[in-house]
């Protein structure tokens, strides 16, 4: 009886285990098979490379370039801002700070992590926007750019827990042996530290900027949502997952529109599991020295 | 170019990097700052037990909250089993197989799908090909499967932090494998498993995207009656009040802000707390 | 002198690299066999074959039989024969609950016992068989995590007693002790050939001399010699064996 139970409950973990594969496999085909018949109807290369994304128009246009640029944008600009803030801040709090310390700010980054995207959105709103608009004197603060610095701070907690992950788990051997060499602590974490802790650090910017392309609800609230393709970080844009949010709802099952709005799902998750793929090589990377 | 005193160049590096850190920190202090601030004034005891009135400018978000801790519940009743059995799976019983990669890989990529996808996914299965509707059960189905790597990350790192010795031990014994996880791994891995859990919720409970269209609606009369049901959330209805509805008082808006933070703030807090309380009482 | 256990040509493999090669020997009923040799020279492995410990680890293979009371160890589960072949491990590993607790862990796992009456009195008479009930009868509901590594290591004894095994595998059960609590383990090994049959591993060749029947001595995994304990160590037939028992290597 006891062994009987005992099977049947392996068995049950054991489905369990399988489950994620099966959920990629699903997400996957589920989109690629809407995208598949949205293909049939519509040129492929038309849908990547069209200016411009009108659905209710006659006839329908669905190109992506627009928006493949909108979430370009933003992401470059997030990243720009939260790649070295937060390698610094990595280094800080691995290296600098006593381990007392070091907990309370890594708590800390992590809290930020916590705060959902639409009360981002929110602030964003309320406080940068206005900002923005007087301080570049442009015609509306909704523009790349507000999108950029909040998605940076969204971005930070990701990079910084990861990063500083990567720098504390270099040896000790190897940094005192650079100080003994009469290196400064600076000296050491720049030209020591930082190398061995790449691939890491490499795999924390990877993840970041994955949380940065998939983000929604903060782009949708404070990017404008036009789609133009902009001359400038200071212009409205409209990013892929922003124009899924805003029009899966008025869509009709079936139709061109709705098949689309998959494709460009589609779209974010081939970009999307790139980028994790190559986070994941990093890692191993890392743990293998 | 000028050659500086590499003491003066550490002590100015350190600056630098300590500005950064400052930089990295400062948002969080002053999102939390600006709602409290603003948001204090109208949340009392009314705010958060009545019904939205006059379009939701006036009123409470009593249906918001109630549909966010149906959905929220009911989404890691589901997760939390299969994210640990996942867990289990990987940590106690997997062989470094083809299989093993696979799974590792996907859990990887689950993680990494945008939320937004997982809505359109949610969409197309739950809502209309398994016709459950526009309801907490779609929502919660979604939001479960966007939350199970995460789970099985955490509770695999909790698993992985009891000792190899102690199952050795009770394999020794005689005691079988599965026994051995119930009664010596599982119980030990507990505290690790359980600030996972809370943490999950935390972020559940701010999620918006994946549940944008499966569960949520822009303003629900009642409260909800079965899983069936569409509901209203904390998150969407911030949404809604802060981008859809003009001449919206702002105070509301921070009202309902504020409310959201506690919420999720507490959680972190009990997870931060249980976390630190373990790693000093830990029995080995 | 009935054989409890008989190796038959048994090698066992890590990484397909050989660690035993083809041993043959037989333990007996009631006895202490103690098992000598340099690190490395598969003393440990050859214990963790004879209650399949090995199995778990993905990289060991093993070729050969081992019989226990005449039928094959592979033929029955593996919880099956480690409850009839208990284990000691060279540290003490205490299970982090407490020393009641881990004395009835096992036997209710296993559907030995169910009543309170029966494990108070079973604990009481494992205990006191390991020589521990003295020392610990006043904080039996106190952490096992607690005891002085001594004290924890003859838990260890008493809660494989709780199971009622046939045959004890000892792996340098007192590798981590001091000399008194190692007098006391010894002690109860000694007072534990009455019931059960024994195999020790140890590095430390005295100790091998104090309590044991026979004596084993593994070098590069395989046997050097094997015979009664007075004999190897008064007159052992190989060089190899003498050289080692007098310290001259190893």
């Amino acid at each position: 009886m006891r062994r009987i139970i005992d099977t049947i409950i392996e068995k049950v973990i054991f489905s369990c285990g399988t489950l994620s594969v099966i959920f990629v496999i699903l997400i996957f085909s589920f989109l690629f098979m809407e995208s598949f018949a949205f293909f049939k109807d519509f040129d492929i290369t038309k849908f990547v490379t069209g200016r411009y994304w009108y659905p209710d128009s006659e006839p329908a246009l669905f190109g992506i370039l627009s928006l493949i640029v909108g979430s370009f944008l933003v992401t470059l600009g997030a990243c720009l801002i939260a790649v070295p803030v937060s390698i610094m801040t990595a280094l800080y709090i691995s290296e600098v700070v006593s381990k007392s310390v070091r907990d309370v700010l890594k708590s800390l980054v992590e809290l930020m992590a916590a705060i959902p995207s639409v009360v981002i959105g929110f602030i964003g709103m309320i406080v940068l926007v206005p900002c923005v608009r007087k301080l570049f004197n442009v015609p509306t603060g909704l523009t790349a750019f507000s999108g950029s610095v909040m998605l940076a701070f969204m971005a930070m907690p990701t990079m910084v827990t990861i990063s500083e992950d990567a720098i504390h788990s270099v040896p000790w051997q190897y940094k005192e042996g650079a100080l003994a060499l009469g290196a400064t602590k600076w000296q050491t974490m720049r030209r020591i530290v930082l190398k061995t802790a790449r691939p890491g650090i490499m795999a924390a910017i990877m993840l970041g900027i994955g949380r940065v392309v998939g983000e929604t609800m903060t782009v949708m609230m404070i990017t404008g949502n036009s789609s133009r393709i902009p001359h400038s970080i200071f212009e409205p844009v409209r990013t892929m997952t922003a124009v899924i949010a805003a029009e899966m709802g008025e869509t009709v099952k079936g139709s061109m529109h709705y098949k689309a709005l998959f494709s460009i799902g589609l779209v974010l998750f081939l970009i999307t599991f790139l980028i994790n793929f190559v986070a994941d090589l990093f890692l191993g990377k890392n743990k293998n020295k | 170019m000028i050659k500086l005193n590499p003491k003066l160049s550490q002590k100015f590096s350190y600056l630098i990097l300590f500005l950064a850190t400052a930089l990295a920190i400062m948002p969080i202090m002053a999102i939390i700052f600006i709602i409290v601030k603003n948001g204090i004034s109208v949340v009392n005891w009314e705010f958060l037990t009545s019904m939205p009135k006059n379009g939701m400018r006036e009123g409470g978000i009593f249906p918001a909250i109630v549909g966010t801790f149906a959905i929220v519940m009911s989404t890691i009743m589901l997760t939390l089993p299969t994210g640990v059995c996942a867990a289990i799976y990987l940590n106690e019983y997997a062989r470094d197989n083809m299989l093993t990669r696979a799974i590792k890989l996907g859990i990887v990529n689950l993680a990494g799908i945008p939320s937004v996808v997982y809505g359109l996914f949610g969409f197309g299965i739950f809502v209309m090909f398994l016709k459950l509707g526009v309801s907490i059960i779609a929502g919660a189905l979604t939001l479960s499967i966007m939350e199970l790597p995460v789970i099985i990350t955490t509770s695999r790192n909790a698993l992985n932090s009891v000792p190899y010795s102690f199952r050795e031990a009770s394999w020794s014994l005689g005691v079988s494998r599965w026994q051995t996880i119930r009664h010596i791994v599982l119980p030990n891995a507990l505290p690790g498993i359980m600030t996972g859990a809370v943490l999950s919720i935390a972020r559940i409970s701010g999620e918006t995207a994946p549940i944008l269209f499966t569960a949520v609606a822009f303003y629900v009369p009642h409260l909800p009656h079965s899983m069936f049901d569409q509901v209203m959330t904390l998150p969407y209805h911030l949404y809604i009040i802060s981008t859809q509805i003009p001449n919206m008082p702002n105070s509301i808006i921070f009202g309902t802000a504020l409310v959201l933070l506690v919420m999720i703030l507490t959680m972190s807090f009990i997870a931060i707390f249980v976390r630190i309380y373990f790693r000093k009482h830990r029995k080995w | 002198m009935v054989d409890k256990i008989k190796v038959d040509n048994l090698s066992c493999y890590y990484n397909r690299k050989c660690v035993l090669e083809s041993l043959n020997i037989n333990v007996i009923q009631n006895e202490i066999l103690s098992i000598i040799g340099p690190s490395n020279s598969g003393k440990t492995t050859f214990l963790r074959a004879l209650n399949r410990m090995n199995d778990l680890d993905l990289t060991y293979s093993r070729r050969g039989e081992v019989y226990l009371d005449g039928g094959s160890i592979f033929d029955i589960s593996m919880e099956d024969l480690r409850r009839r072949i208990g284990m000691l491990f060279a540290m003490p590993t205490p299970l982090p609950m407490t020393i009641y607790e881990n004395i009835v862990y096992a036997p209710k796992r296993l559907g030995l016992i169910s009543k309170k009456s029966e494990q108070d009195a079973l604990v009481e008479r494992a205990l006191k068989d390991a020589s521990l009930w003295d020392e610990v009868k006043d904080r039996l509901k106190s952490s096992a995590m607690k005891m002085s590594g001594g004290q924890q290591q003859r838990l260890c004894i008493a809660r494989i007693l709780a199971i009622n095994p046939e045959v004890i595998l000892f792996d340098e059960p007192c590798s981590g002790l001091d000399p008194i609590s190692t007098v006391k383990v010894e002690e109860s090994m000694i007072g534990l050939k009455q019931k059960y049959t024994i195999v020790l591993v140890t590095n430390n060749v005295k100790q091998a001399s104090r309590v044991s029947d026979r004596t084993v001595f593994f070098f590069m995994g395989k046997i050097v010699e094997i015979g009664t304990t007075d004999k190897l160590f008064v007159s052992p037939k190989e060089k190899q064996t003498e050289d080692y028992i007098t310290g001259r290597f190893g």
